[in-house]
């Protein structure tokens, strides 16, 4: 029950991600491998001994969602667009069709189960037999191809259209209103029938994983929603007051941004949920911890936001257990070394630009004091990102890689050879032609403690004989920062710190590729290319190759670091200890089923 | 008096009409737009400007101005981007949200500061009045913030009084049941800003009162012998109302305008919250709307102030 949609993390800078998941109840592994680096260890699992009973298994279990504003809600995963909404929606499940082991590739035993033909370049999805929605009705065939009519309607609201998914025969032409279906999926047993085949023109190893952009991986109840057109769905009460899922709770009530209500579903095809009652709610995030110290809720909502302040304060709490895995997202370093062209659709780069030497992008890098920075303002809820790829990916990451500590020694060298030299005794280095080098630095109004951070990357900038300074002298407010840096060519920017949310397959080609818009360093090369595409290709079909690339390209990152990784962090939540079965590995397909409680009351 | 509301009334139509075009320019100028927010490797670029073209954020403004006032005289606001759903619906459920509130909120702060600004004139300079001058002073200065997460702490978690969040508990199904919730979950936050808003109107009332006690008719009907009790009731409290009438009819329309601290700090859908969110979301129809809203409310809450001084006072006539 991967959550397919990712919230955005342009919006705060910590990516706030939605990763709910997770394993059999009493299966417990020691934290992963992944969070190595990471100066707080935290389980994925809470391994509670205490015997669940009847009596409170039949009380109501409290989430808390901790969010300043009211969640949008959007049920349907298709049309939402923020983790909120899945957060307050996931009891349900998401109504994904696929289980996933722990690094999110797709198995057997969901909804439905995939087989992928690499010699008819086909994805034939097969529905279980008892595959029901919450009302009782059949989940159809017809209910796996509706989410693709809806995501590339014209008319749609749906962000989620990708040109990847043109890799299916017909959308094209659905895409652009010309055809009324899309011909590339077929139903061989008819549209209530529980097959499904998808015919590409080509097929991608991606797609062995949940997350990928050329399959849609949840259901949408096509009977009955059938009325509403596509273009209203949204706005519809199908989908914001009385929703139907598919998962193991079914939806009692919604109250207009505030909180949801769930009780068993009937008609789940997996294993029976113990709880009898779930209630989420929002709680402002300015008083989550009070509301923790309190006993008001039993846990906050896996994939929720939780700060590392917040982690200061309840850490030595008795009652509850901080339980939390890698975050699906991290923070980063981008150089400005290019341009995008708008007429050719592509990446270019400049060799003259300010930051075209490796060498000042490297020693900017060096610079950094990282580890303290993180260890300070992130209470151990954040740490020093050694690759750009999170270690919740636990094959991919690589753990060998070094990253950037900081080492002042090698950053000075580094400009030196490269000729960035103080001239004329002056306090700054000039650029290798003896010119005034002003880099400036675009970075997001975020909290108090970031504020304090980027202070701390100008200082050590400065220490290193380099005249860094903040764009326009101050933090800029999220939307110019991304106009800024969004348009084909700027000269405002040369060095920004953002972050990117990761949906849970994770090729890079989106964000770094060539053709990209999301790659706002414009930072393009032959290998790297080269790289990302063999993620993709014929030979990444076998797992150890696909991994070795992802290594290489982690490699090859930091060594051109003209994107460096700058931190990863936790996802986490405070669970109490009437609680047992929390787990949130990728794998625990049965997250809602596995919980149950053993105390009347919150303790 | 009506000739002058209608002529008030009609010069409000070309205000209202340039504020439109003042806001709905402000709105575009502001960098970003509605999807700036949504940049994420899923979110394909390409369908972004999709999206953008059928919404018809590329037209120009005064094209995009002209759709906007079709679909405003059909009763259409349009789609909340963020929301993705009918802006007039949003705005309506909010505002209910909000208008209980600031309801009971104003009922409160009414109740409390007249008895105490008519309290405190009539024994000005003595015990009584440097308590409730002190008392408000300090409730000014305390940012209210503070107060309600300190008020939440206490009341909400430690005492565990009042509801914590929302503005109506889930298991409240109907009928009285749901009337109920929604009052006990208003009630912390109104009690907190009803006792922290209160040295306006305590302050005015105050002097008023002790400007009143030394004019000639006080004297006047001290000297035929009407009761102390009388004398405040129907002489003083009616005239020192005036400055107080004067900003009753903003009080009414602002009932609106919700406050950010209060439904961040409660997690309270209202119409505050909204407002500001539409803006870092650069939502742009909720924004417009909500803009167009405030605009005419004031405009209405200028003339409203008006009436009502006048049928206080009857010196005062709008001619």
């Amino acid at each position: 029950m991967v959550k397919k949609k990712l919230a955005l993390s342009a919006m705060a800078v910590l990516a706030t991600l939605s990763l709910a998941a997770c394993s059999s109840s009493s299966s417990k592994k020691s934290s992963s491998g992944a969070n190595d680096n990471a100066s707080v260890k935290l389980s994925e699992s809470y391994n509670n001994k205490a015997k669940s009973t009847t009596a409170a298994n039949n009380t109501t279990l409290k989430v808390a969602e901790p969010n300043d504003s009211p969640f949008q809600g959007i049920s349907d995963p298709v049309l939402a667009s923020n983790a909120e909404d899945s957060d307050v929606f996931a009891p349900g499940g998401s109504d994904s069709l696929f289980n996933v082991d722990k690094n999110y590739k797709i198995i057997d035993g969901g909804l439905a189960n995939l087989r992928l033909s690499r010699k008819n370049n086909t994805a034939t999805i097969t529905l279980r037999k008892d595959a029901k929605w919450s009302n009782g009705d059949p989940v159809t065939a017809k209910d796996v191809e509706y989410p693709y009519e809806v995501i590339a309607n014209k008319k749609t609201t749906s962000q989620q259209y990708s040109s990847d998914y043109a890799r299916i025969k017909g959308m094209a032409a659905y895409h652009s209103g010309k055809a009324k279906t899309i011909s590339g999926i077929t139903f061989p047993d008819g549209q209530k029938g529980r097959k499904v085949v998808i015919h590409y023109s080509s097929i991608s190893p991606s797609m062995k994983f949940s997350g990928n952009s050329f399959l849609w991986t949840t259901v949408e109840p096509y009977e009955y929603i059938k009325n509403v057109p596509i273009a209203k769905l949204a706005a519809s009460k199908q989908v914001r007051k009385s929703p139907i899922f598919t998962g193991p709770y079914k939806l009692d009530k919604v109250v207009e941004g505030e909180s949801t209500t769930w009780s068993p579903n009937k008609y789940y095809y997996g294993k029976p949920p113990k709880i009898k009652h779930i209630s989420i709610n929002v709680v402002s995030s300015n008083n989550i911890d009070k509301a923790i110290q309190s006993k008001k809720y039993d846990f906050t909502a896996p994939g929720g936001v939780m700060h590392g302040t917040d982690y200061k304060q309840l850490k030595n709490l008795k009652n509850y257990k901080m339980v939390g895995s890698a975050a699906l997202s991290y923070d980063y370093f981008g150089f400005n070394v290019g341009h995008y062209d708008t007429k050719t659709g592509k990446n270019v780069m400049d060799k003259n630009s300010k930051m075209a030497n490796k060498n000042l992008r490297q020693a900017m890098m060096y610079a950094l004091n990282l580890d303290q920075v993180t260890k300070k303002f992130g209470y151990g809820m954040t740490w020093r990102a050694n690759t750009l790829i999170p270690p919740i990916f636990t094959k991919y990451w690589d753990s060998s890689e070094k990253g950037f500590p900081l080492n002042l020694k090698k950053a000075k060298q580094l400009l030196n050879e490269a000729g960035y030299k103080k001239r004329n005794g002056s306090k700054w280095r000039s650029d290798p032609n003896g010119k005034k080098l002003t880099i400036y630095f675009g970075a997001m109004t975020g909290t108090s403690a970031q504020a304090a951070e980027y202070q701390d990357y100008l200082q050590q900038w400065h220490k290193i004989g380099l005249n860094v300074q903040l764009t326009g002298g101050k933090t800029m407010e999220m939307n110019s920062f991304y106009s800024t840096l969004q348009s084909p060519k700027q000269s405002k920017i040369d060095v920004y710190a953002a972050a990117w949310g990761l949906s849970s397959e994770p090729t890079p080609t989106q964000l770094y590729g060539v053709e990209a818009p999301y790659n706002m360093g414009h930072f393009v090369s032959k290998e790297n290319t080269k790289l990302m595409n063999e993620m993709n290709s014929e030979k990444a079909w076998n797992d150890s190759y696909r991994t070795k690339i992802f290594k290489k390209w982690q490699a090859y990152m930091n060594e051109q670091a003209a994107v460096a990784p700058g931190s990863f962090a936790y996802t986490w939540s405070p669970v109490n200890k009437r609680v047992k079965g929390y787990n949130i590995d990728p794998s625990n397909n049965e997250f809602w089923s596995n919980l149950s409680l053993t105390s009347t009351k919150i303790q | 008096m009506w000739k002058t509301i209608l002529r008030r009334v009609l010069i409000m139509i070309p205000e209202v009409i340039i504020l439109s075009i003042l806001v709905f320019l402000l709105a575009k100028a502001m960098p970003g737009d509605p999807f700036t927010g949504s940049i994420n490797p899923k979110a394909d670029p390409a369908q972004i400007h999709h999206l953008m073209k059928i919404n018809g954020l590329y037209d120009p403004w005064y094209q995009q101005y002209w759709n906007w006032v079709v679909h405003l005289f059909h009763g259409n606001l349009g789609n909340s981007y963020q929301y993705q759903e009918p802006v007039t619906r949003l705005i309506s459920s909010r505002a209910a949200n909000t208008l209980w509130l600031a309801l009971l909120t104003m009922v409160l702060t009414y109740a409390l500061a007249l008895p105490m600004g008519v309290f405190a004139g009539r024994h000005e300079g003595k015990l009584p009045d440097t308590v409730i001058r002190v008392y408000t002073y300090v409730t000014y200065c305390i940012p209210f913030f503070v107060i309600l997460v300190i008020g939440i702490w206490i009341f909400g978690y430690v005492l565990g009084w009042f509801p914590t969040t929302g503005s109506i508990s889930a298991d409240a199904t109907s009928g009285f049941k749901s009337i109920w919730s929604r009052a006990y979950h208003i009630l912390l936050p109104a009690i907190l800003g009803a006792l922290f808003s209160t040295v306006n109107i305590v302050q005015y009332l105050r002097s008023e009162v002790i400007d009143a006690k030394r004019s000639d008719y006080v004297r006047t009907a001290r000297s035929k012998g009407v009761p102390n009790k009388d004398v405040y009731r129907h002489h003083i409290f009616r005239n020192s109302l005036l400055p107080i009438a004067a900003f009753a009819g903003y009080s009414i329309t602002g009932l609106l305008n919700g406050s950010i601290f209060t439904e961040t700090v409660f997690s309270y859908p209202g119409m505050g919250l909204l407002f500001v969110n539409s803006i870092s979301y650069r939502d742009y129809t909720v924004i417009t709307a909500l803009v167009l809203i405030y605009g005419i409310l004031n405009l209405l809450g200028t003339l409203l102030s008006d009436i009502i001084l006048s049928i206080v006072d009857p010196r005062i006539r709008i001619e």
